[in-house]
């Protein structure tokens, strides 16, 4: 009835089986996940990245994880902006 | 707004008309920025808005020391961060102070607590978290750690600028990223199981 929410196909199935799902270097892929994200991964990082990232799932759901974590801190906080008052006091203090 | 008409070369080369057009030009748009980060780091409005107004009047103070061309937002930063460790941290509202050089040992010490680290949280538990509440388990980070974060997360600084924000090598700055990120894992974790969303 109600399956087709996200039922995984065969070959994502398939997919899944020949990834690793344990990371034995699960800390030092944090770091490069973490570059990354961060803009800041070197050449040697990024073809780490490219190279092993869809193999092993542990580093996927970290990737995303923190992918949305990132996000959630830039797009979802309110940014206030600085009163009016404090401006106007600034600037009358700077040119007295 | 009046500008003194002196057009008297001051000590750092600038004159009067350039220090006014400088700061007005490079410092006043980073004003929102600015009153946000002092916020994050007080944590109240009213010593964010003696913070800013502190900032930048030293900032015009010492215009001197700005080159031009160079990142204002940066050197901006620097000083209200400055500012905040020299004159407002001692009386800060904060509750129950972690000390930061505590945490910081802490998490050093045990070299092994990295490679075992992982909290059990899941991508889609945290986009169910609203604004509010990603807010405040930031706001429950030890203010160093919380630092980086907006640095990094909220204002887009890169690791270089972080560096010359906080006056640490880029090293450190990749250390203290990646272990405040860990403590934000465990506050969100602990929010997204109080709402259920870990289920």
């Amino acid at each position: 009835m109600n399956a087709s929410s996200h039922t995984p196909s065969v070959t994502e199935e398939a997919q899944k089986q020949t990834m690793k799902h344990s990371c034995e270097h699960h800390a030092e892929c944090m770091k490069i996940i973490q570059s990354i994200l961060d803009d800041e991964a070197t050449e040697a990082e990024k073809d780490h990245f490219r190279e092993n990232m869809d193999k092993c799932l542990p580093c996927i759901e970290a990737y995303r994880l923190e992918k949305c974590i990132k996000e959630s801190l830039s797009l979802k906080l309110v940014k206030k902006p600085c009163p009016q008052s404090i401006m106007d006091t600034i600037l009358t203090k700077v040119n007295s | 707004m009046s500008v003194a008409m002196s057009e008297s070369i001051t000590t750092n080369g600038y004159t009067d008309d350039l220090r006014y057009e400088i700061f007005n030009r490079e410092f006043m748009p980073h004003i929102d920025s600015m009153y946000n980060f002092a916020f994050r780091l007080t944590m109240d409005e009213d010593d964010a808005n003696d913070l800013v107004q502190d900032t930048y009047l030293k900032a015009f103070r010492f215009i001197s020391s700005f080159e031009q061309g160079t990142n204002a937002k940066a050197w901006l930063f620097r000083i209200l961060k400055n500012s905040f460790i020299n004159d407002y941290r001692k009386k800060s509202k904060e509750p129950s102070k972690v000390d930061y050089q505590e945490v910081e040992t802490t998490y050093n010490s045990e070299e092994a607590s990295d490679t075992t680290y992982t909290v059990d949280l899941r991508a889609d538990a945290v986009q169910e978290l609203i604004g509010d509440e990603v807010a405040n388990a930031l706001n429950a980070l030890p203010v160093d750690f919380r630092t980086v974060i907006i640095l990094c997360d909220i204002e887009g600084f890169t690791y270089e600028e972080m560096a010359k924000i906080l006056d640490i090598p880029i090293g450190t700055v990749r250390s203290r990223l990646h272990r405040a990120r860990n403590l934000l894992k465990e506050k969100l974790k602990s929010y997204a199981s109080s709402m259920g969303y870990d289920s």
